[in-house]
C-alpha cells in the first residue's frame, strides 16, 4: 500500500497506517482460516495429513503475524528511540532520520521531526531556567577553556559561530560575524560535510587531519586535527574541537621540505644529462655509429627513467602527508600519451620490446590531470618493459566503458601467482622474484592507484603465471563529472578548460 | 620567427649554458644573468620577447621577480615569461606564479629541444 503523494501530516499517518495494518491482520486471519478449514474439509487426506497441514498453516500464521507484529510497533519503537536519545541515553542502533526514505513516504518523518523539535525546544526552556545559577559556571567554563591550547567552535542550526575559546583560529567578516580561517582541502570541507548531515543523519562525527589555518611560509602557522560532532536541531548543533598538532605535523613539513629540496639537488644534474644527450645525439648524428647511436638512447632512457622515479618519490611523499592533489581539466587520453610516446617507444625499443598503441580518436575526452595520468601511463608501461621477455608486444588500447574511459596496458611477460596480485598495489611491495630479476622501487603502482583513485577512478589487474598481466585503468568521462568539478574548482578557475592556455610538464600542480 | 630576444635568469652555469647554446643556434639573441637581483634590473631595463625564470636564485627569488614585474601591474606586457623549474613548490606558490607567467615547465622535464618547441609556441601575436 504505497502513498503517492508525500509529505503527508501527521494526523494522516495514523489514519492510513492503523487502516494498512488492520486489513493486512484481517485479510490474512481470514486467509489462514480458511486454509484449515479447507485441510479439515478434505475428504481424501488421511488424518497425519490433515494433522500435518493444519499444523504448518499454523505455523506460517504464527510467524507472519509476529513480523506483522514486529512492523505495526516499529513507529512506538522510533518515537522511544528519539526520546532515548534527546534524553541523552545510550542506544544500540542509530536514532532515527526523519529524512530518511521510507518515513518520507509514509508521512511518519514528519513526526519524528516534530519530536525532535519539542524535545530541542524543551531541553532549551530547560536551559533559559537553568541560565540564572549556570552564568557562573559559563564564565567559569569559558575561562577554562580559555587557557588550553585546543580550539574549541560551537555553530548554531544556521551555522553561525556562537562560541569560540580563544585558541581558535577566527577572523570577524564585514559582517561582523565570526569565520573560521581554517583551510580545508577543496574536496573535503566542513560546509560539504554539513550539507550531507543535514539531509541524512541525525548525530554523526567526523575527523580531518592537517588543516593548516594560513598558507605555507606564513607567521605563526599552526596545524589542527580538527573533530566535528553533529546533532540535529540542537541548539549547539555543530560543535568543533581543534586539537593542535602543529608539533608533530612540522616535523613532517620539514621532511617534505626535505625531499622537495633533495629532488632540486638530483634534477639539476638530470637536466643537463637529459639536455645535452638531446643536443649531441643531433650534433653527432652523422659522426655516429649505428651502435653508439643506441648507446645514446640507453642512455636518454635512463636518464628519463631516473627523472620517473624523483617525480615518483615526489608525489609518495605528497600522497603520504595528503599533499597530493590532482586538478581535472577536460583532456583526451590520446593528447596525455602524446607527451610521453617518444620517451615510452624508445623506452620499449631499446630494451627490444614492440609496443602497439592504439587510442582511437573519436574516444569522450576525461576529466584528468594531464601530468599525473602521464605519470600513471609510464609506470604502467616501464613495468610491462620490465616483466616482459625479449622481442615481448605491448599493448595499449583504450576503450569507453560506462561512465568511464578504460586504458589498458597488457603485456605478455612473466604474469604473476594470484597470491602476489593482492599485494601489488601496497607500498613498497616487490615479490621475490622481481627483487632477483627485476630493478625497481615498489612504489610505482602504489603512487599509481592513489593518482587514478583521486580521478575518482580505479586500477585493476588481471595476471596469469608465466603468460602476461593486463593492468586496467579507468578514469571518468569529462561530460560525467564537468558540472562537479566547475563548482568544486572555482578557487582554481585558471585551471579549468585551459582557459589561460598555460603549457605544463609538470607533475607540480598540486601542492 | 617574430621573437628574437631572449633573457635567461639562471644561476646554475651548467644548466645556463646549455639553454644559451641551443638558443643561440636556434638563431635568438640571449643575454645570460645569474643572480635574481641582475635579472630583474635586465628584465626593466630592456624589452625581451622571452624571459626564461628559474625560482631558486641567489639574491632574489624567482617569486619576488615575477611578483615585481607583473604583480600589480604588467610592467613587461610584450614578453613572455616562461618559468622554468626544478624546484617543487607548494601548491599556493606555485598557483600564485602560474597565474602570472605563460608556461610552468619543470627543467629535468624537457630537454633544450622541447624549449625551444615552446618558445615557438607561444610565438604567437598575443591576446
Amino acid at each position: 500500500m504505497e502513498l503517492k503523494e508525500p509529505p503527508m501530516g501527521i494526523n494522516q499517518f495514523w489514519i492510513i497506517f492503523s487502516k494498512k495494518y488492520l486489513t493486512l491482520f484481517v485479510v490474512l486471519n481470514l486467509v489462514f482460516a480458511g486454509g484449515v478449514v479447507a485441510s479439515l474439509m478434505m475428504p481424501d487426506l488421511s488424518k497425519t495429513m490433515t494433522l500435518t497441514s493444519v499444523g504448518v498453516l499454523l505455523s506460517i500464521s504464527l510467524i507472519t503475524n509476529i513480523l506483522i507484529f514486529k512492523k505495526a510497533l516499529r513507529p512506538l519503537r522510533d518515537i522511544l528511540m528519539v526520546l532515548a536519545h534527546t534524553n541523552g541515553e545510550r542506544t544500540v542502533t542509530n536514532p532515527p532520520n526523519p529524512g530518511a526514505s521510507g518515513y518520507k513516504k509514509s508521512g511518519f518523518g514528519a513526526v519524528l521531526q516534530k519530536l525532535y523539535e519539542l524535545s530541542s525546544a524543551s531541553s532549551d526552556a530547560q536551559d533559559n531556567k537553568d541560565k540564572a545559577t549556570s552564568n557562573n559556571q559559563d564564565s567559569f567554563l569559558s575561562d577554562a577553556l580559555d587557557t588550553i591550547n585546543c580550539g574549541i567552535v560551537i555553530m548554531d542550526k544556521d551555522r553561525k559561530i556562537t562560541y569560540t575559546n580563544r585558541a581558535t583560529p577566527v577572523n570577524i567578516d564585514t559582517e561582523g560575524n565570526k569565520r573560521l580561517t581554517l583551510l580545508f582541502n577543496d574536496n573535503d570541507k566542513l560546509d560539504d560535510w554539513l550539507d550531507t548531515c543535514s539531509e541524512h543523519e541525525v548525530k554523526a562525527e567526523h575527523l580531518w587531519t592537517r588543516i593548516p589555518d594560513k598558507m605555507p611560509n606564513e607567521e605563526g602557522r599552526r596545524m589542527f586535527d580538527v573533530v566535528a560532532s553533529y546533532n540535529k536541531d540542537a541548539q549547539n548543533e555543530t560543535v568543533l574541537t581543534l586539537i593542535d598538532r602543529t608539533e608533530a605535523y612540522e616535523v613532517d613539513e620539514e621532511g617534505l621540505d626535505f625531499i622537495s629540496f633533495a629532488a632540486h639537488e638530483l634534477r639539476g644534474p638530470i637536466t643537463v644529462i637529459r639536455g645535452y644527450l638531446d643536443v649531441l645525439e643531433d650534433e653527432l648524428t652523422d659522426v655516429l655509429k649505428e651502435d653508439q647511436h643506441e648507446l645514446f638512447r640507453r642512455l636518454t632512457v635512463s636518464a628519463n627513467r631516473l627523472s620517473g622515479y624523483i617525480n615518483n618519490i615526489l608525489n609518495t611523499s605528497r600522497f603520504d602527508r595528503r599533499h597530493l592533489r590532482v586538478h581535472l581539466v577536460e583532456d583526451s587520453v590520446a593528447s596525455i600519451y602524446d607527451m610521453i610516446k617518444d620517451d615510452m617507444q624508445l623506452r620499449a625499443s631499446s630494451q627490444n620490446r614492440v609496443l602497439n598503441v592504439s587510442i582511437p580518436n573519436d574516444l569522450p575526452t576525461i576529466a584528468a590531470d594531464k601530468a599525473s595520468i602521464s605519470e600513471v601511463f609510464s609506470n604502467l608501461i616501464d613495468n610491462a618493459i620490465k616483466y616482459s621477455n625479449d622481442g615481448g608486444v605491448i599493448n595499449v588500447s583504450a576503450t569507453a566503458k560506462g561512465d568511464f574511459v578504460e586504458v589498458a596496458i597488457e603485456d605478455h611477460g612473466i604474469g604473476m601467482p594470484s597470491g602476489v596480485v593482492s599485494n601489488l598495489f601496497k607500498k613498497f611491495y616487490r615479490s621475490h622474484r622481481s627483487r632477483e630479476a627485476v630493478a625497481g622501487t615498489g612504489i610505482g603502482l602504489y603512487i599509481s592507484k592513489a593518482i587514478v583513485e583521486s580521478h575518482g577512478g580505479g586500477i585493476s589487474v588481471r595476471s596469469e603465471d608465466g603468460k602476461g598481466s593486463v593492468f586496467t585503468i579507468s578514469i571518468p568521462i569529462y561530460a560525467t563529472v564537468a558540472e562537479k568539478l566547475q563548482a568544486s574548482n572555482n578557487s582554481n578557475e585558471g585551471m579549468i578548460g585551459e582557459g589561460k592556455g598555460w603549457i605544463k610538464n609538470h607533475s607540480m600542480y598540486r601542492g | 620567427m617574430a621573437f628574437k630576444s631572449v633573457l635567461c635568469i639562471e644561476d646554475d652555469r651548467f644548466i645556463g649554458e646549455m639553454y644559451v647554446r641551443s638558443l643561440r643556434k636556434a638563431g635568438y639573441e640571449v643575454d645570460w644573468v645569474v643572480d635574481g637581483n641582475e635579472g630583474l634590473v635586465a628584465a626593466r631595463n630592456k624589452q625581451y620577447d622571452v624571459i626564461l625564470l628559474d625560482i631558486m636564485l641567489p639574491e632574489r627569488r624567482g617569486s619576488e621577480i615575477l611578483q615585481a614585474l607583473r604583480g600589480k601591474e604588467d610592467l613587461i606586457p610584450n614578453s613572455r615569461v616562461i618559468v622554468l623549474t626544478n624546484f617543487e613548490q607548494d601548491d599556493e606558490s606555485r598557483i600564485a606564479m602560474q597565474s602570472n607567467a605563460d608556461a610552468y615547465l619543470i627543467k629535468a622535464e624537457i630537454t633544450p629541444k622541447k624549449l625551444l618547441a615552446v618558445i615557438a609556441q607561444l610565438d604567437t601575436p598575443k591576446g
